[in-house]
């Protein structure tokens, strides 16, 4: 399953948290178009480089995937941040 | 098998087989029974796959009194299997170039072995890994462990 959801949280000096939720479905969604119309591009360059496309295709789609659970957080005494992709 | 016990204790009882016989054939039918239950022991009690990578960092500072810093990574192994498999990606000829620059290094590894047998055992002993640095000079306290979960 692709993620949907980033969830991006910064903490300031007050230790005001603001959380930022990003709907990633959206960005997947206007990527769409605009990879389908750079699709023969993508598919040229593949070729002079030599590499398979389906085999690109399906290893980048693996790893969105894969993206899915991932996070960081880094907190120090005057400011924190967390980003988690759900 | 209690059936084949029995028949084996018979035959000693009337006298057909040795003592010494009857303990091999008993001891030849427990074994198949003993290994397959060690055998399912293990898997079924033992470790579940790792399904993250943790990489923790504390790091303090003790010059400028600005209170520890925590760093807190979580990857899926998920995304390192499809990381990994963005090397067969790479072209023959970047991949000797690769491999060549990493030996200049002193790091001997073949980017080109990496298959994916290779790479689920690669995963799967991922699960025992462990790295502890500690690292403490007189203003820093640094901490980092790596270990899977």
């Amino acid at each position: 399953m692709i993620p949907f959801v980033a969830v991006v949280s910064l903490r300031n000096q007050e230790s005001r948290t603001f959380r930022l939720w990003i709907p990633l479905v959206l960005i997947w969604l206007l990527l769409l178009p605009l990879g389908i119309l750079l699709s023969p591009f993508i598919f040229i360059a593949c070729l002079v480089c030599r590499v398979n496309p389906l085999r690109g295709l399906a290893v980048l789609w693996q790893i969105l995937n894969a993206l899915t659970d991932t996070q960081l957080d880094v907190e120090h005494r005057t400011a924190g941040v967390s980003f988690h992709i759900l | 098998m209690n059936e084949h016990r029995r028949q084996i204790l018979q035959m000693l009882s009337e006298g057909k087989l040795s003592a010494d016989e009857a303990e091999r054939l008993i001891s030849a039918i427990e074994e198949p029974s003993t290994t397959k239950s060690s055998d399912i022991g293990p898997k079924s009690g033992g470790k579940d796959r790792p399904k993250y990578l943790r990489v923790q960092v504390d790091s303090e500072d003790g010059d400028r009194h600005e209170g520890p810093t925590k760093v807190n990574v979580r990857v899926p192994m998920q995304l390192l299997r499809a990381g990994v498999k963005l090397a067969y990606l790479i072209p023959a000829a970047a991949l000797q170039k690769a491999n060549l620059a990493m030996h200049e290094k002193g790091i001997p590894v073949d980017l080109s072995q990496i298959k994916p047998d290779n790479l689920e055992e690669l995963v799967e002993q991922l699960s025992d890994l462990v790295v502890d640095v500690d690292q403490k000079d007189a203003n820093t306290k640094v901490k980092v462990r790596v270990f899977c979960e």
